[in-house]
């Protein structure tokens, strides 16, 4: 037990203190749940953008083959078309680098790996028509185009649809995340909630506390005096603390028997 | 009644409680800082504010009345509950508001009932915070504040006759004073008895600490989803059982035993009474199983038999085995278990052996009085006369235990769960044994249940906890003379 003043002083810290933490903890969680959403965004919106990549450098790669294979135009397609792949390739790096291993990207990657190897072996084998030179194990334009139409073609479908399967994921990855995002918006209330609780609980017993602590003895005091000299009722109050209100109770019992005794 | 004072005492027993957080915390440190650290350091912060708060304010009480000291005890398990709940609440996962409610009252009141799918999913500290709830509620948070009362003399003889059965009561022979050191002693001794014992089993410390605890208390909350039936180790499996069996005998007895008294376990009729109920019940079960074809050989019967008769007897609830599947002797037996229970002055809830033992004598004194109407029949326990007031008491008792059953299987119905639930389920809680039969069994948990019934559950566990008339005489103070 200490002084009125002391008291009173710790149970409004306690409030302050309370409030403080409660605006610390809501700032600290709005601020990680703001983090969180914009990370969640960011990654979407990068991998949307990787996956429009991933088509462009598919577009790139098909319009250099088409040349090469059905036209047989090779000049400068055979580097435009191994450019296409290598974007296709980084961007797959990028892709697995922005949202971690999952299985479309798997499978995925697979595919792009059997399409440089087509590619590649296309390329070593096919006729090149402006060479000049005939070799005899060289594909004929009829049976390049063949593998463009069958073989290039369905390859070339394959990856295309893992892309697509690919943004899809991305979207319906977005659901659970958001559902997460929303349970931590709860977790990040949670505490809030709970500070202001407890402080209304501070409050009402800082309330409770100070009608009978100090508030209810002063009245009593007033009365006691007030009924002294009104109507000379002897001057008695009950104290339950022994604090300033005590002394104070006293120091009027003495000066009450110091006035008797002076007018005696 | 003076309420200044009750939040004066109901405050001391939150600041034990956010030590224990504290305590938590530190493991969670200790952990490397796990996801329950935070929300244990906040949870201690406001718990000591709340419960400090009235210290500044009311001064130290020399004498308080029986009504006072009802509501102390009553709103101290309350508060306890309620503010056991903050870290729940604040971690999240599975926690929503209900959840937290449920495994906060579960754990205070010792029940060991669970709403949670994934407990290996919860940190180090928020488990330990789980079995801190289980050990608190187990010597009672009530018992606690004793210790640290500054007054002497009737302030703790009136908060102790509630907190402790009157039957309980009339063992001791002791001051109130010694009755808090032989419970703090007992209960200390044996949790960290059984923690050691469980370590050289081949519990990790955490485990077996929590595991120790949890016993001791007669809890049943575990660390694995499985339960004990994880470590699948018949000598595990015999220092739990064992720690149940003492942990559900009075506590002034097992002091008595120890120190060499004359008084003690072996001469007690009660205690006589259990470890027959221990006998004959696992013997029941374990031949059910043998007979029945469950388990292949008698070891194996009576290994999972006597472990799951010994943890629903004891208001323990640890699993061995999935009982759900055991045939209906066994069932039945199991039913019996958890509705009698352990001895009075121990840690387990339930109707208790104390009680059933009287109520047997009084059904003999019944036909003997028919045989011969006129004469003096007088009812002993321990050789002590028992007044026709404490006979009265122990027959409300069980008439109200039963009738609370029905009400509570009735509402069970009313929500649509089946039979077996319905009637298991609040004889689990009221009981604070923890698992039931069919949807709540013993390696299921109480998470599909409508909130409804998890309310109306945790209700039923403070009842228990409480013996009943604890409880409700909170709402009828008005009339209290």
């Amino acid at each position: 037990m200490t002084g009125i003043r002391k008291r009173v002083t710790i149970g409004f810290l306690s409030i302050v203190t309370l409030l403080f933490v409660s605006g610390m903890i809501s700032l600290f969680e709005l601020g990680q749940l703001s983090n969180d959403a914009e990370m969640l965004m960011s990654k979407n919106r990068r991998n949307m953008e990787l996956a429009k990549d991933m088509f462009e450098a598919m577009y790139l790669q098909s319009n250099a083959m088409a040349h090469i294979a059905v036209l047989g135009e090779r000049d400068g397609y055979d580097t435009l078309c191994l450019n296409g792949l290598v974007r296709l390739e980084t961007s797959l790096t990028a892709a697995y680098d922005n949202s971690k291993s999952n299985g479309y990207l798997d499978s995925l990657t697979l595919s792009v790996a059997e399409l440089r190897m087509l590619t590649e072996t296309f390329l070593a084998n096919v006729r090149d028509e402006n060479a000049g030179t005939e070799d005899e194990n060289a594909l004929t334009a009829a049976a390049a185009r063949n593998w463009f139409s069958t073989r290039y073609e369905t390859s070339m479908a394959k990856i295309s649809e893992q892309i697509s399967g690919y943004i899809a994921f991305t979207y319906k990855g977005l659901a659970p995340r958001a559902e997460q995002l929303s349970r931590n918006a709860y977790r990040a209330v949670t505490p809030v909630l709970i500070s202001l609780l407890v402080m209304i609980a501070i409050v009402l017993m800082l309330f409770y506390f100070v009608m009978i602590y100090c508030v209810n003895p002063v009245l009593g005091i007033n009365r006691g005096l007030a009924d002294y000299l009104s109507f000379k009722l002897p001057f008695a109050v009950k104290q339950e603390c022994r604090d300033e209100l005590q002394e104070l109770k006293e120091n009027i019992e003495t000066l009450i028997n110091i006035s008797k005794q002076n007018k005696a | 009644m003076r309420f200044n004072v009750i939040l004066r005492y109901a405050g001391m027993v939150m600041l034990y409680v956010a030590a224990f957080m504290l305590v938590s915390a530190a493991i969670s440190f200790i952990d490397g800082m796990d996801s329950a650290f935070y929300p244990l350091i906040l949870s201690a912060l406001l718990t000591a504010l709340l419960g400090g708060f009235p210290l500044l304010f009311v001064p130290k009480i020399e004498q308080i009345s029986n009504k006072e000291g009802f509501c102390i005890v009553v709103g101290a398990w309350v508060m306890a509950c309620i503010v056991g709940t903050f870290p729940y609440l604040i971690w999240g996962g599975e926690f929503s508001v209900i959840n937290a409610w449920f495994e906060s009252v579960s754990g205070f009141t010792t029940t060991g009932a669970t709403v949670l799918n994934d407990i290996e999913a919860l940190p180090k500290g928020l488990l330990f915070w789980r079995s801190s709830t289980a050990w608190m509620g187990g010597i009672g948070v009530v018992m606690f504040a004793l210790v640290i009362l500054p007054s002497l003399g009737k302030t703790k003889m009136t908060l102790s006759n509630v907190e402790l059965s009157s039957l309980a009561k009339d063992n001791y022979r002791y001051r109130t004073q010694q009755i808090v050191q032989i419970l703090l002693v007992v209960y200390f001794g044996l949790t960290c008895i059984s923690t050691l014992l469980l370590k050289f089993a081949g519990m990790g410390w955490f485990d077996a600490l929590n595991h120790a605890m949890s016993a001791c208390a007669t809890c049943g909350l575990g660390t694995k989803n499985s339960s004990i039936a994880f470590y699948d180790s018949a000598v595990i499996e015999t220092i739990l059982a064992v720690t149940m069996t003492i942990a559900g005998i009075h506590f002034g007895l097992i002091y008595a035993t120890v120190v060499g008294k004359s008084k003690n376990i072996f001469r007690s009729e009660v205690t006589r009474a259990y470890f027959a109920v221990i006998a004959v019940g696992g013997l029941l079960v374990s031949a059910s199983l043998y007979v029945s074809g469950v388990y292949p050989d008698i070891l194996s019967s009576l290994r999972y038999g006597y472990f799951q008769f010994v943890s629903l007897l004891t208001t323990t609830g640890f699993a061995t085995a999935n009982t759900n599947l055991w045939p209906s002797l066994a069932v039945m037996v199991l039913i019996f278990a958890s509705v009698v229970c352990a001895c009075a002055g121990s840690t387990s809830g339930g109707v208790k052996i104390d009680r059933m033992l009287l109520f047997g004598k009084l059904v003999k004194a019944r036909l003997r009085r028919q045989q011969h109407p006129n004469a003096v029949i007088r009812i002993k326990v321990d050789g002590i006369i028992q007044d026709d007031e404490a006979l009265g008491s122990v027959m409300i008792f069980i008439v109200t235990y039963i009738a609370l059953i029905v009400v509570g299987a009735t509402v069970n119905t009313v929500f649509g769960l089946d039979l077996q639930t319905s009637i298991t389920e609040p004889i689990a809680c009221i009981g604070n044994v923890g698992p039931g039969f069919g949807a709540v069994g013993s390696l299921d948990n109480y998470s599909s249940l409508p909130v409804i019934i998890k309310l109306n559950s945790t209700l039923l566990m403070l009842m228990g906890r409480l013996e009943i008339f604890g409880f409700i005489q909170l709402f009828f103070m008005k009339w209290w003379r």
